[in-house]
């Protein structure tokens, strides 16, 4: 059953221009800010300022990620507003089974857009780095962390999306709620006085505690871990989908 | 202002797809007027670009020599309903017409009056996002109704109403011609305004196939032929095909034959001890006058079940 | 016969649209759950933030550092001199004559004063200050003590004097230090790297040229006594070891036919004076009350893009365009209604979450005299506050016109989103402060200046250009708006 609901819902996503258009964004977003920050290290910041350039040129998913956010969105928000979604479950009753199908081919092209941005990124990143600057390498532990947890973080997105507007069961709704629990504690912290409270919150809100696995530098600084962040988007994303899973369910189409 | 709607020669292309070719009729007032063609024959493009929704690319579209963009209170001067679906989910009946009311400045109790015309009184204080699909079209009725305009266009009111509701349309329609109004109806469906309309404007593919009365339009297609039921139809069609008639196939036991007058069949028919239970003259339905005309223009054909 | 229609209607105004919009705003219940959703947010973000507290407050009560030439005068008396020429070494740099109780730092003072910056001054006791002319250039000053009570003067000529302040400075010892004094602050200087920000201060040195000085003890009633050898001059840096742990560099003074030149560096000032206590990297706290907003404010570009929006979703439009055919007018009243509703809106989050916020902070740890207590009816506080909701209404404006542009929800509210929220974000990244400067300032993010009441180092932009850059956005949408609205089928 869920081979076949996953054949429908793959057949959905890539037959919508959003999809092109979403993933486009993405890719565009991520390496062009990226590309621009790490050109910008010969003007700014000697070798000798040890700047963290895996972090840097992976700067511009803090934008792009907006891209994956309404991808995962829209494959559930459209089919409710549309009244589709009754077409959908006469098709496939089993509701945990199209939601499970939609979170697992979301996925999927999540990762693997995000797996082709990255690359893309690190060949730009490592072409338009320096001269005098250590070069990219995914030899290198940390860096491969960098840009594959990105991936990963990317992933973990669309699912804590994809969770919440199936909440929400609206367009507008969805995008604004994730867009408001991504970016509050980045933005609103910057007012926040106190050291000890903001690190705080910096690790427990999902864009702060996910975007760790970015670091190659400064571990110790970081108010939490790669690792652990990205667990604790992990979290979101898990809750977000429980929550769906039951909601589903329960609720008339 | 005189309640017409004037249509001359307007064009209008979507891309590569030319949804109107040149098309041009009248709608005068006291008639129901019947605008049908296949789907996707451009009715509903027409009805829009007469409404200034959509602007042609050559031709006009006036009302009563007006354009409507010019209108000052156009709701009281027309009134439409496009899309019965047209409604925000999350929105009262009631409060639905109460903008529209406010936008021309058209007094409260008409919202309760035009309810109650339609039926939906009851249901006022309701959701729309609730409706039944019969309900949320005599919602759109009762928009068009609002500013009790002499000029009324209606595409495919008939949509979703069950029987009673077609028959109260029906009746209701007519009156409002009556009262002097002109009448613009859409539909797709002949059998909806067989008892309804005076008067047919007939597209297909954009263009206008007919222009004419209903009663023109039967008589044309009716054609002096003969109705004949019998239980022996194949032996009866080979005796008048031999006397010289053309005879065409309608039921497993009935045809219909031209080129000969009743009693001779029923001469021919008796000669050759054929029985038969009934021959009159042949009826034309208005559906049949419509698939003749329109035979050539139905761009989606589905496929004769065999 | 015609049919006519027998419902008396009224001619077709603007105001009829106006009601019609409004009607259509209130009567769906989610976009005013939405508008509820948008305030309430604001506010209790704002409160969330103030939840810990900080030790932001651990500026002194006042400075006292300068180079001070002086001599005693006991009892009454005045001092009088010529200011010929001070080094404009900082706005602040201070330089003319005081009395003080003694040379310990923190002791009573009144002095009068000119400043390359501010023009001529008196200031007393750190809390009492008085402007004179703003005027630059030489000038004469003269300090009068009677009793406890000392006034200052200014005069153009030293003929005519004209006063500028006067305190009383009770327990005022019967014998004081006087004469001339010279100071000047350090200037701020923030770095922006990668990792953060450095900061440390560059000192500045103070110096000015005195003439015409002297010190005339009041008229004494006794009969005078023989006149006995001039009272020579002293030099003290008073020395401020709590704002300035590590010191200054040291001043001095010549003397040259009645000619002093003075030099020093520090500053004489208290909580209630504006001067260099401000750090510039110091909190906002009128900002950080409203950083609600910054979010809340996502509600609101919801908001606006869902009124055009959604009439495209449910193909109203076209019912719309029918009740009312000329377009403009429909989208100058959609706007209206938009406008005023998201103004009020605003008006009550940002009030709301200042009143509920600022005694959070007092409380909480922002103290003065670095941060002093602020009211509604502080200029700058009132253009702070209701210039957030302006900034609340223009960018609702920007995301209707959006809207009709874009004519999907997801876009437009997506496109906003990314022109508001990312240059705050970016802030943190860019290396250069002028490129983050310039990011706020060419962005919607600009219109969020007006809520600035201290300048830092990285303010990229006065708080009006700011509002008006967001006007300028705002401005554009709506007339793209209203050409694809005037240009397409509907």
């Amino acid at each position: 059953m869920i081979r076949r609901a996953l054949r429908m819902e793959w057949t959905k996503l890539r037959t919508v221009r959003t999809s092109t258009w979403s993933l486009a964004c993405l890719a565009a977003f991520s390496i062009g800010p990226g590309a621009l920050l790490v050109s910008s290290l010969g003007g700014m910041c000697p070798p000798e300022c040890d700047a963290d350039a895996a972090q840097l040129s992976l700067a511009g998913v803090r934008l792009s990620q907006l891209a994956v956010v309404v991808l995962a969105v829209l494959t559930v928000s459209v089919e409710y507003e549309t009244t589709m979604i009754r077409t959908t479950f006469a098709a496939v009753p089993g509701r945990i089974t199209v939601l499970a199908a939609k979170a697992l081919a979301l996925t999927v092209v999540v990762l693997a857009a995000g797996t082709v941005t990255m690359l893309a990124m690190f060949g730009v990143g490592r072409a338009v780095m320096p001269d005098g600057y250590p070069p990219l390498s995914l030899a290198d532990g940390p860096t491969l962390r960098a840009f594959g947890g990105t991936v990963l973080y990317l992933g973990l997105t669309a699912l804590l999306a994809l969770g919440v507007a199936t909440i929400v069961r609206h367009t507008a709704a969805g995008i604004s709620l994730v867009a408001a629990l991504f970016y509050v504690v980045p933005i609103a912290a910057q007012a926040i006085g106190d050291e000890h409270f903001r690190e705080q919150l910096q690790r427990y809100a999902p864009m702060s505690a996910g975007l760790a696995i970015q670091a190659t530098k400064g571990l110790d600084d970081l108010p939490i871990g790669p690792w652990p962040g990205l667990a604790v988007l992990a979290a979101y994303a898990a809750a977000a989908l429980l929550i769906a899973a039951v909601l589903i369910r329960a609720r008339d189409a | 202002m005189e309640a017409t709607i004037d249509v001359q020669g307007i064009h209008k292309r979507y891309g590569r797809t030319v949804a109107v070719d040149g098309l041009s009729f009248r709608v005068e007032p006291g008639l129901v007027t019947g605008f049908v063609g296949p789907n996707g024959a451009g009715k509903s493009t027409t009805m829009r670009i007469v409404l200034g929704l959509d602007s042609p690319d050559a031709g006009s579209a006036v009302i009563g020599g007006k354009r409507y963009a010019s209108l000052r209170t156009p709701l009281r001067e027309v009134g439409a309903l496009l899309d019965a679906s047209a409604i925000h989910p999350g929105r009262r009946a009631r409060d639905h017409l109460l903008w529209m009311a406010h936008s021309n400045g058209i007094p409260r109790r008409r919202i309760t009056e035009v309810l109650e015309l339609v039926g939906l009184a009851q249901v006022a204080k309701r959701r729309a996002g609730g409706f039944s699909l019969g309900m949320k079209q005599r919602l759109g009725i009762a928009g068009a109704l609002l500013g009790d305009p002499p000029v009324l266009m209606f595409d495919e009111p008939m949509n979703g109403l069950d029987p009673e509701g077609i028959h109260w349309i029906r009746g209701f329609l007519r009156s409002l011609a009556g009262d002097g109004r002109a009448i613009l109806v859409s539909s797709h469906l002949m059998g909806e305004l067989q008892d309804m309309a005076d008067r047919l404007v007939v597209i297909g593919r954009g263009r206008l196939i007919a222009d004419t009365s209903v009663r023109e339009l039967l008589a044309a297609a009716s054609d002096n032929r003969v109705f004949l039921r019998t239980g022996s139809r194949s032996e009866a069609m080979t005796v008048l095909a031999n006397a010289g008639a053309t005879v065409a196939i309608t039921d497993r036991d009935a045809v219909t034959v031209s080129g000969l007058p009743a009693e001779r069949i029923v001469a021919l028919l008796t000669d050759a001890r054929l029985p038969f239970s009934e021959i009159g003259q042949h009826r034309a339905s208005l559906e049949e006058a419509y698939m003749e005309l329109t035979r050539e223009s139905v761009e989606f054909n589905a496929g004769e079940p065999s | 016969m015609t049919y006519q229609s027998t419902i008396q209607g009224v001619r077709g105004g603007f105001g009829q649209l106006l009601r019609a919009e409004w009607t259509k705003f209130w009567s769906v219940r989610s976009t005013v759950l939405c508008l509820l959703a948008a305030i309430g947010l604001s506010i209790l973000l704002s409160m969330f933030l103030t939840f810990n507290s900080t030790d932001a407050n651990e500026g002194p009560h006042y400075v006292d550092q300068f180079g001070f030439v002086y001599q005693p005068l006991a009892g009454d008396g005045s001092v009088v001199a010529h200011v010929q020429s001070q080094r404009d070494s900082h706005q602040w740099a201070k330089a003319g004559v005081i009395i003080k109780q003694s040379l310990q730092s923190g002791t009573p003072y009144a002095a009068v004063m000119v400043t390359p910056g501010h023009g001529v001054r008196f200031e007393a006791t750190f809390n009492t200050q008085y402007t004179g002319t703003a005027a630059g250039g030489p000038r004469w000053l003269k300090l009068t003590r009677s009793g406890t009570s000392v006034t200052g003067f200014e005069s153009g000529d030293g003929v005519t004097w004209t006063p500028v302040g006067t305190v009383t400075i009770a327990g005022l010892a019967p014998t004081a230090q006087v004469g001339l004094f010279v100071s000047s602050p350090p200037n701020y200087v923030v770095e922006k790297h990668f990792a953060g920000n450095d900061q440390h201060e560059v000192p500045t040195n103070g110096e000015a040229t005195f003439d015409n000085v002297s010190v005339r003890p009041a008229v004494p009633t006794t009969l005078p006594a023989a006149p006995g050898p001039p009272v020579r001059w002293s030099f003290a840096d008073i020395l401020d070891t709590n704002r300035f742990p590590g010191g200054l560099a040291p001043g001095g003074f010549t003397e040259t036919d009645g000619a002093f030149v003075v030099s020093g560096n520090g500053d004489i000032a208290g909580s209630e004076s504006v001067s260099s206590l401000e750090a510039p990297t110091g909190d906002d706290i009128v900002k950080a009350s409203l950083a609600g907003i910054q979010i809340g404010l996502i509600a609101f570009v919801a908001l606006g893009v869902l009124y055009a929006s959604s009439e495209y979703r449910t193909g109203l439009i076209r019912t719309t365009f029918t009740a009312s055919p000329r377009r403009g007018r429909v989208l100058a009243a959609k706007a209206a209604v938009l406008g005023s509703v998201v103004l009020v809106a605003g008006l009550i989050a940002s009030f709301g979450a200042f009143l509920a916020i600022q005694p959070k902070l007092h409380e909480k740890g922002y103290e003065p005299p670095a941060y002093p207590y602020l009211s509604l009816t502080n200029e700058t506080v009132l253009r702070a506050v209701a210039g957030t909701a302006l900034f609340l209404t223009l960018l609702a404006l920007l995301s209707l016109g959006l809207g009709f542009v874009l004519r999907r929800s997801a876009r437009a509210i997506t496109l906003v989103l990314a022109l508001v929220l990312v240059p705050q974000l970016a802030g943190d990244l860019i290396p250069s402060i002028e490129a983050a400067k310039w990011m706020v300032r060419l962005t919607p993010v600009a219109g969020l200046e007006i809520q600035q009441s201290r300048l830092r180092f990285d303010t990229a932009i006065g708080p009006w250009a700011g509002l008006a850059v967001l006007c300028g956005y705002a401005a554009v949408a709506l007339l793209a708006a209203l050409w694809m609205l005037r240009r397409r089928d509907a």
